[in-house]
């Protein structure tokens, strides 16, 4: 017998003994718990009248570094991160969006090198924005983006590079992050990163915003 | 007389009240010990992010101590709001009965109160047990939270008590301002002891990112989540809907089995102020879900799909179902008030009440039709898809926030109809204001279905943005109209044939339990669909639910474990409501004056606005 056929019946069952009850016992309260329950074996069978669809969780996806030979395949990697742990679609879109509560990402890989975004996501607040959309001098950009490397988001550096790999692809830019540059588990890390691009290509940044 | 019997009473509450919570414990620590047999053996060596017990499964068990938990604190937290409302209305008026009325409800929350709290502990011990992962990152973000939570819970408690074991204390004078003093802090804690787990549970549907800062920095920005506020808004008219219908089917069925003649129509006022509240918060609730909805949508459009396009979507018909047969029993209830309460009225009120039950059926009709209909592919292919001809044009969101408006209009009139019945208008201005309310009406009925014609020919994002709105706006401005031109031209109103209580028939108190066990569908169906709209999400987008239980089941088995929740929290509360009702009984057998009042015939509700002076007039 399947699950449905199984709880339908159980709901038949529900109301049948409700129907008796009613019919056959006179004690108010015994009469009401009967009355209760042919409205809940008759909701239970409606829900199950309709089409039954549960929802599945998509098959989990890990960092493999071995399946990693390609910049594409970092980028795809990239691609998932930017939409669940690196959770930068919480607040960025991709192309313009009403609900976006901060940038539009769409074409930053072409925008930005790629020393510059790993900056903006590991030492966020190191190269601070202006803000000239109001009256007078301008002010400090309000928004305050989270160190993606730290806590709760806590992505790794491989992880960074391959949401920068996605960034680069979805702006139609050649992907300049090399599977190479990927850390292996039990060895000794790559060296840190380039971090320098606020102060090697500020004015280049500032021009392109 | 009524001291003494308080004080007997005392005592055994206690003691009843200490065996709840003792054996409640002993179930806590039972239950605690249950997954030392599951998953928790398996993986000692690294951090356990779940845990399991055999047979029933944590996530099942969670989902009914969480329900039952979530249920009685609506109950507690709605029933203080029309309790004070009610002791406010009595000390106004000088009515003795409201006051009593308000007593009466003190009474059921005061017995639910320490059940509910009960509740909360098992559920948060399992949380802890369950779901050391999720429970270890959301402390980590929530810690400052939890602990204003915890002073809340302390000085609601102690606020409780105050108002309730000081009620006869503080009946006079002065006191009795500082009673109502301390009514009103017990709204504004309750309010506070909602909202602030709301923010955990919005977060975790509509979390923020969390940038560095003070621990309190980091609580208030995830506090401050996208969906927070209208989930506050949201819950707190639906607790007083829930509230109000509960005390309506306790009123129901104390009047099924009233012995004499003073209960009859004690328990008939009350089952009536039980509807009128439930209503009372029914109108504005799908405004306030409508607005849920779309900040939900413009969070994430994702999720908004899920909910009503994706697997979700068959959950919206049940959902129109149970309102359907709320907003029917609601304007039955009232319908038969006009009928019996009133004598030779029956003829009278025949017409309107047969055209709005066709109004309210064809509503709810259109609300029902989904938006794709379930065919076999020969079918699908006669009809050119799935979607049919004729039905699939009643399947959108144009069409049903068009008859969710038409429904609510028709409700309130409902309810205008019987606060004018039996009365008879001597004001000068009175056909003006007649024909004033009826072009409203009209005007109105008529804009809400051109709008909900007009949005099948505009982009979606201009009908939710404009046309939705505007139909709700429209509503309320009817409300906002004709409810206080009612009430003054009520004021000076002769009444032709007065009001007798305890005349209703036996289906009414069944009217009354069904709309209550509708509601408490509704919130347990509800609720399943914010957490499935989470899908294989413990925080959305944030941290994915690795567990066996990632996936969302079909409606049919969700279903049977609402209809399950639903069962057991009628039977907790009828027990808990029977332990508190206990007392009173006994006093009554023992020849002792009953608690309650007789309501006087002809009194006309002075909720709705009536005037007893005027009536004597």
């Amino acid at each position: 017998m399947s699950e449905v056929a199984l709880l339908q019946s159980i709901g038949l069952c529900v109301v049948g003994a409700g129907v008796a009850i009613l019919l056959f016992i006179k004690a108010q309260f015994v009469r009401v718990i009967g009355f209760v329950a042919i409205v809940l074996g008759l909701f239970s069978l409606v829900a199950l009248a309709v089409p039954q669809m549960a929802s599945l969780p998509p098959a989990e996806e890990k960092f493999d570094i071995a399946t990693v030979k390609t910049p594409t395949d970092m980028a795809a990697i990239g691609q998932k991160i930017f939409f669940s742990k690196g959770q930068c679609a919480l607040c960025h879109s991709i192309g313009p969006s009403e609900s976006a509560r901060c940038p539009d990402l769409k074409g930053i890989g072409a925008k930005l090198t790629r020393e510059f975004i790993f900056e903006s996501l590991t030492q966020p607040q190191a190269y601070i924005y202006m803000d000239y959309r109001h009256e007078g001098p301008p002010k400090e950009y309000p928004a305050r983006m989270p160190y993606i490397n730290k806590n709760p988001i806590g992505l790794s550096r491989n992880e960074i590079l391959s949401v920068i790999a996605f960034l680069q692809q979805m702006s139609g830019e050649p992907i300049t992050v090399n599977p190479s540059e990927l850390d292996i588990p039990g060895t000794t890390p790559a060296p840190p990163s380039p971090t320098k691009a606020a102060e090697a290509e500020p004015m280049a940044v500032a021009q392109a915003h | 007389m009524i001291h003494q019997g308080e004080s007997k009473q005392r005592p055994f509450r206690q003691l009843k009240t200490s065996r709840v919570m003792l054996s409640g414990l002993a179930l806590a620590a039972g239950l605690l010990a249950l997954p030392a047999f599951g998953l928790a053996a398996d993986a000692p060596a690294q951090a356990t992010a779940y845990r399991d017990i055999p047979g029933i499964g944590s996530r099942n068990l969670v989902w009914i101590v969480a329900q039952l938990h979530l249920l009685l604190a609506g109950f507690v937290l709605g029933v203080p709001i029309f309790a004070w409302l009610c002791e406010i209305v009595g000390w106004k008026t000088g009515e003795k009965r409201y006051d009593k009325l308000a007593k009466e409800f003190t009474k059921l929350l005061t017995s639910s109160y320490a059940t509910t709290a009960l509740f909360g502990g098992i559920l948060l011990f399992l949380l802890i047990a369950f779901y050391p992962k999720l429970m270890n990152y959301l402390t980590d973000i929530f810690f400052p939270s939890f602990l204003v939570y915890c002073l809340l819970f302390l000085v609601e408690t102690a606020t409780l008590y105050l108002y309730w074991y000081g009620w006869d204390a503080m009946s006079e004078g002065g006191g009795k301002v500082l009673h109502l003093f301390l009514g009103f802090l017990l709204n504004i804690f309750a309010f506070f002891i909602m909202i602030v787990p709301n923010s955990w549970a919005t977060f975790q549907a509509s979390p923020v990112v969390i940038s560095e800062g003070s621990d309190l920095a980091r609580a208030w920005a995830a506090t401050w989540n996208p969906t927070w506020w209208p989930v506050n808004i949201h819950r707190l008219i639906a607790n007083v809907v829930l509230g109000g219908y509960i005390c309506g089917a306790y009123a129901g069925i104390r009047y099924l089995a009233a012995k004499s003649a003073e209960e009859r129509d004690h328990y008939d006022w009350m089952g009536y102020v039980g509807n009128f509240i439930g209503v009372f918060g029914l109108l504005p609730l799908p405004f306030a879900g409508y607005w849920l909805m779309r900040e939900i949508y413009q969070y994430n459009q994702q999720m908004g799909i899920t909910l009503m396009g994706g697997f979700l979507s068959w959950l919206f018909i049940l959902q129109a179902m149970l309102i359907g047969v709320l907003f029917l029993g609601s304007n039955y209830y009232f319908w038969l008030g006009i009928t019996h309460r009133i004598p030779g009225s029956e003829m009278k009120y025949r017409k309107p009440i047969m055209t709005m039950l066709v109004i309210l059926l064809l509503c709810l009709g259109v609300w029902m039709t989904p938006h794709s209909l379930v065919a076999s592919l020969e079918e699908a292919r006669k009809m050119g898809g799935t979607h049919h001809p004729l039905l699939g044009v009643f399947g959108v969101m144009s069409a049903k926030m068009t008859v969710a408006n038409l429904m609510i209009l028709v409700t309130f009139m409902s309810f205008i109809m019987y606060w004018r019945a039996g009365k008879e208008e001597t004001a000068t201005w009175a056909k003006l204001a007649k024909a004033v309310m009826s072009g409203v009406l009209v005007v109105a009925g008529i804009v809400v279905v051109i709008l909900g014609v007009w949005g099948y020919f505009v982009p979606a994002i201009v009908r939710i943005n404009y046309f939705s709105t505007s139909q709700v706006l429209i509503v309320l401005f009817v409300m906002l109209t004709i409810t206080p031109l009612t009430a003054l031209l009520l004021k000076s109103a002769r009444t032709t044939t007065e009001m007798v209580w305890g005349r209703m028939p036996p289906r009414a108190g069944y009217a009354l339990v069904l709309n209550s066990v509708m509601v408490i569908l509704l919130m347990t169906l509800m609720g399943y669909a914010r957490s499935s709209s989470r899908v294989h999400w413990h925080i959305y987008g944030v941290m994915r639910d690795s567990s066996q239980y990632a996936f969302s089941p079909a409606l049919g088995y969700a279903a049977a474990f609402m209809a399950l929740n639903t069962f057991l929290f009628c039977m907790l509360v009828a027990f808990i409501f029977w332990v508190a009702t206990m007392g009173d009984k006994a006093k009554a057998a023992g020849g002792g004056h009953p608690v309650k009042d007789t309501v006087p015939h002809g009194t006309v509700p002075a909720m709705a606005g009536g005037s007893h002076a005027l009536d004597k007039q």
